[in-house]
């Protein structure tokens, strides 16, 4: 192989049409799996609001089809981008590719939704097993729904990683930019899922003067945000993930919301009549610009000081965007279509703990301990830091991805 | 009586510690309902799915007609914000009359299936009580886990690759070749990935390992009991039976249920007019006694003991809750002395309350009652576990005319089914498996009924208002039921003939469905 990959090497002049075209020689399927990619979130948010006011669903139903539609489309789309790099590709096109097992090409992130498409399919038989063994979804992360949810993050990764090879190669500045907004695109995709499994935590507004809410956003989001923040070649990198984050999830959020729908299983509790939409999605946005101003302003040299100031950040600027939040939407001003508050499950007792707050740092006595909640904020300071530190890592990688 | 088998029967009795602890209605968890929905008579069989959430299967025989529709719907006893729509159930192929659907049972606990029927005859509807509880473990099938392996260790392999390329390749501009550093810093990168996936499979195969303790500690088991046999100077002997629940015990200490996550139970209701019926079966079948204990407190319950020949025994009892929920207690007494003196008839602690050690018949035999009628369980068809069993049963008078029978508790008849093991046990009426107190306190219930003991109150009353207004009816009695596995069963069934209680005994051999399709 290491022959015919030296016989592959770039030639020493071109024109720039010429190199343009050999960085966009394979991008249809970025395209195909970034779709699919839409569709793992759009899906996943579907189901989640299907199980939250219909309750009964099918291998069939119609938020499980577009989850399936991911699959197939990423599936086939990177096995055809596998088999004609390897058996039909351009010198250009293998040159631009990974090698699995000495003979197989392709570029990295094809390989990844490869990989995230089998574990997704592999997933199926599994959780049917574990629905007959131990009951229908007892909990929503149950070892099954982790296989298939490790897949559905290969396939969003997989999917950013098309993007982020072509944004790196790219050579025009039109190009750069349009594949950068496809990997953002992909990127708030990401965001997006990773929300979703925090969301009975870290979603209501009621959550949002508890401690746990910052520790737990802490721990997840920065490696995302910074990383991506880091490969991505936009100006407002962090800033335009977390807005397409938010605008992908409010579209659904207000569509969903629109649908007439009744509730199939019993007990019902809280008889809704539409479906239950997402949460509106977390204010990104905010410790976006933090974070975008930041490693603009620290550069590439001091990762360890930058990441420490990433993690004070995140933090701060999410309690000064989320604290106010949280007030406004159990309040009745947010109850409506357009912020979508206190929207509850079909079997959910309905009480005054709609409107109260949640998960707040309270002593032994059970009053609110400012004390506690600032340990609680210094944590998910702690967290944040490591998770800037990790991010910062890990965008440096993904920004020298060019296969 | 059943020849002595020590071999079977010790290899059984581990098999019955295993499947009592396992069992609601003491391993047989079907709910069967025979009855009318308004104009129409119907028999239901719910098979429970063992798991909570689950699906259960739903089948509706109508024997007399054709209705236009049939509908199931599932719900909770506590539900406030309605009913979700039926689900229609479909005609099964091949089997006339007979109709199914599958629900999805959601919760834990006391839930109602509402079969709705729509025709020429207008329309009706039955209510079936069930018990939702995790029943069973289910282990992974060897094809099925080998399938899996094989792909995850695939998948282990891919993942260490594509970390391997992403290494060594994906960096590099396009066609440069990867220098011996980078091959060097690929190798550790997928030795680390490798090492990574290990320690994660390991800490999912311990996640799984807490997930099945976790189920494992849901899987139904009886509240606690025991019984002792106490004897005071020339009294006759009592049979203290207790609930020995710290459940039960603390039900109303909503502290102590807070702290251990426990269930608040809600107080006991009159099935039958009897707060508890319970049943004593020496381990080999060969003395049966049903008495009704009275309260002596919330959790002790007292019964005048029968003239009782010496052994162990087993002791089920059958209890109801206002929610609906319907248990069987499980516990023993050895009774020591011989004999004890017991109860003469007119020392029972209830009128209703009997025992028997007399014959025991063959299925397709006869056997003579205590007042010289004869009791027939007419039919020589094998008996196939789980499938529909037939147990009709003829009573005639010693001249050989049809006996007219008397309800017993309301009951035209009770059977109890036992396998020889202990490890299936229950009480059938000809309205099936389901409590009818139960069955009462679905159709009951009203949305004001929030404070505890109320609806026990109006259901205990009605009992005792309607306990005597059935009918007699002609000499047989059937009951509708499936035997849940194979095995050797006894079946006592018990009808009231001239204010006599009368109980009949008869063995029968069940095959497994499988060596009957063979």
């Amino acid at each position: 192989m290491a022959t015919s990959v030296s016989t592959l090497a770039a030639p020493v002049t071109e024109t720039e049409e010429n190199v343009r075209s050999r960085t966009l020689a394979v991008e249809w399927p970025i395209y195909a799996v970034v779709f699919a990619s839409t569709c793992i979130l759009v899906g996943l948010l579907w189901d989640v609001s299907w199980h939250r006011t219909i309750g009964r669903d099918t291998f069939w139903s119609p938020p499980h089809i577009v989850e399936q539609v991911a699959a197939i489309v990423a599936g086939l789309s990177c096995g055809w981008v596998v088999l004609h790099t390897t058996f039909a590709g351009s010198p250009e096109e293998r040159a631009q590719s990974v090698r699995f097992w000495r003979f197989f090409q392709a570029p990295l992130g094809a390989w990844v939704c490869i990989w995230a498409t089998i574990t997704m399919i592999m997933s199926a038989p599994f959780d049917d097993w574990w629905h007959n063994a131990y009951g229908l979804d007892v909990r929503i992360i149950s070892p099954p729904h982790t296989v298939l949810a490790s897949g559905m993050i290969g396939l969003q990764l997989g999917a950013g990683l098309m993007a982020l090879g072509a944004q790196n190669r790219a050579t025009d500045d039109r190009d750069r930019k349009r594949l950068g907004i496809i990997f953002a695109w992909a990127a708030g995709i990401i965001i997006g899922f990773a929300a979703i499994f925090i969301q009975e935590e870290a979603s209501y507004g009621n959550a949002m003067h508890g401690s746990k809410f910052y520790r737990l956003t802490a721990m997840v989001f920065p490696i995302f945000l910074v990383a991506f923040a880091r490969a991505s070649r936009l100006k407002w990198p962090a800033t335009t993930i977390a807005l397409l984050y938010m605008g992908i999830v409010l579209v659904n959020m207000w569509i969903i919301e629109s649908f007439p729908a009744q509730p199939r299983l019993a007990p019902i509790y809280n008889p809704v009549t539409h479906m239950v939409p997402p949460q509106f999605p977390l204010l990104f946005v905010f410790p976006g610009i933090a974070i975008d101003l930041l490693i603009r302003r620290f550069g590439n040299g001091r990762d360890w000081t930058l990441s420490i100031a990433l993690g004070i950040a995140f933090v701060l600027v999410m309690i000064a965007a989320h604290w106010f939040w949280g007030d406004f939407l159990i309040s009745p001003a947010a109850r409506n279509w357009f912020f979508a508050a206190d929207k509850w499950d079909y079997n959910s007792r309905l009480g005054p703990w709609r409107y109260q707050f949640w998960n707040l740092d309270r002593d032994a006595s059970k009053n609110f301990s400012p004390m506690l909640f600032l340990r609680g904020i210094a944590i998910a300071i702690v967290y944040a830091v490591i998770g800037s530190r990790i991010g910062l890592w890990w965008g440096k990688g993904m920004a020298l991805v060019k296969r | 009586m059943i020849p002595s088998q020590p071999k079977v029967l010790g290899r059984n009795l581990g098999l019955a510690v295993l499947c009592i602890v396992l069992s609601a209605h003491v391993g047989s968890p079907d709910a069967w309902y025979e009855g009318n929905a308004g104009p129409y008579k119907v028999t239901v069989q719910v098979q429970l799915p063992g798991v909570v959430p689950g699906i259960a299967q739903i089948f509706v025989r109508v024997p007399n007609d054709r209705p236009e529709r049939v509908t199931v719907v599932a719900n909770k006893f506590d539900a406030t914000g309605g009913t979700p729509p039926p689900e229609t159930a479909t005609p099964v192929e091949g089997d006339p009359g007979l109709y199914g659907a599958k629900l999805w049972l959601m919760t834990a606990g006391s839930n109602s299936i509402t079969v709705a029927l729509t025709g020429s005859r207008g329309s009706g509807k039955a209510i079936v009580p069930v018990v939702n509880v995790a029943l069973r473990r289910l282990e992974l099938d060897p094809k099925l886990g080998i399938g899996l392996s094989a792909i995850g260790l695939f998948l282990f392999v891919g993942m260490v690759t594509i970390i391997g390329a992403a290494v060594r390749e994906s960096t590099l501009p396009p066609g440069e070749l990867p220098s011996s550093g980078n091959r060097t810093r690929a190798r550790l990168a997928m030795t680390g990935t490798g090492l990574v996936l290990a320690l994660l499979l390991f800490g999912g195969w311990r996640w799984w390992n807490s997930e099945a303790s976790a189920f494992n500690r849901t899987i139904f088991k009886p509240l606690a009991s025991k019984a002792d046999l106490v004897a005071r100077n020339d009294e006759p002997p009592q049979l203290v039976f207790s609930i020995a629940d710290e459940e039960w015990i603390h039900r109303s200490d909503s502290s102590w249920l807070a702290r251990r996550d426990g269930t608040s139970w809600t107080p006991l209701i009159e099935d039958h007019g009897k707060l508890m019926h319970l049943f004593l079966i020496r381990d080999d079948m060969g003395l049966f006694a049903h008495l009704h204990p009275a309260t002596v407190d919330s959790v002790v319950f007292s019964s005048a003991l029968p003239p009782l020949p010496p052994g162990r025994y087993r002791v089920f009892a059958d209890i109801v809750f206002e929610s609906g929920y319907s248990q069987t207690l499980v516990t023993s007494v050895v009774v020591r002395q011989l004999p004890l003196t017991g109860m003469s008839n007119t020392q029972r602690s209830d009128p209703d309350d009997s025992w028997f050690a007399g014959p025991v018949a063959a299925k397709g035999d006869s056997t003579r009652l205590s007042d010289g009628s004869v009791m027939t369980w007419s039919g020589s068809a094998p008996i196939v576990a789980g499938r529909e069993a037939g147990l009709r049963f003829e009573v005639h008078n010693a001249d050989g005319t049809p006996s007219t029978l008397e309800p017993y508790m309301g009951m035209a008849g009770h059977a109890v089914v036992e396998r020889e093991d202990g490890s299936v046990f229950v009480h059938v009426h000809p309205s099936g498996t389901v409590s009818m107190a139960s069955q009462m306190a679905f159709a009951m219930r009203q949305p004001g009924d929030s404070v505890k003991g109320l609806l026990g109150q109006r259901l205990n009353a009605m009992e005792r208002s309607t306990m005597s207004v059935h009918a007699p009816v002609a000499g047989s009695v059937s009951f509708p039921y499936a035997f849940p596995k194979p095995g050797k069963y006894r079946i006592w069934v018990q009808v009231k003939k001239n204010g006599r209680i009368l109980t009949g005994a008869f063995d029968v051999p069940v095959n497994s469905g499988v060596k009957s399709a063979d």
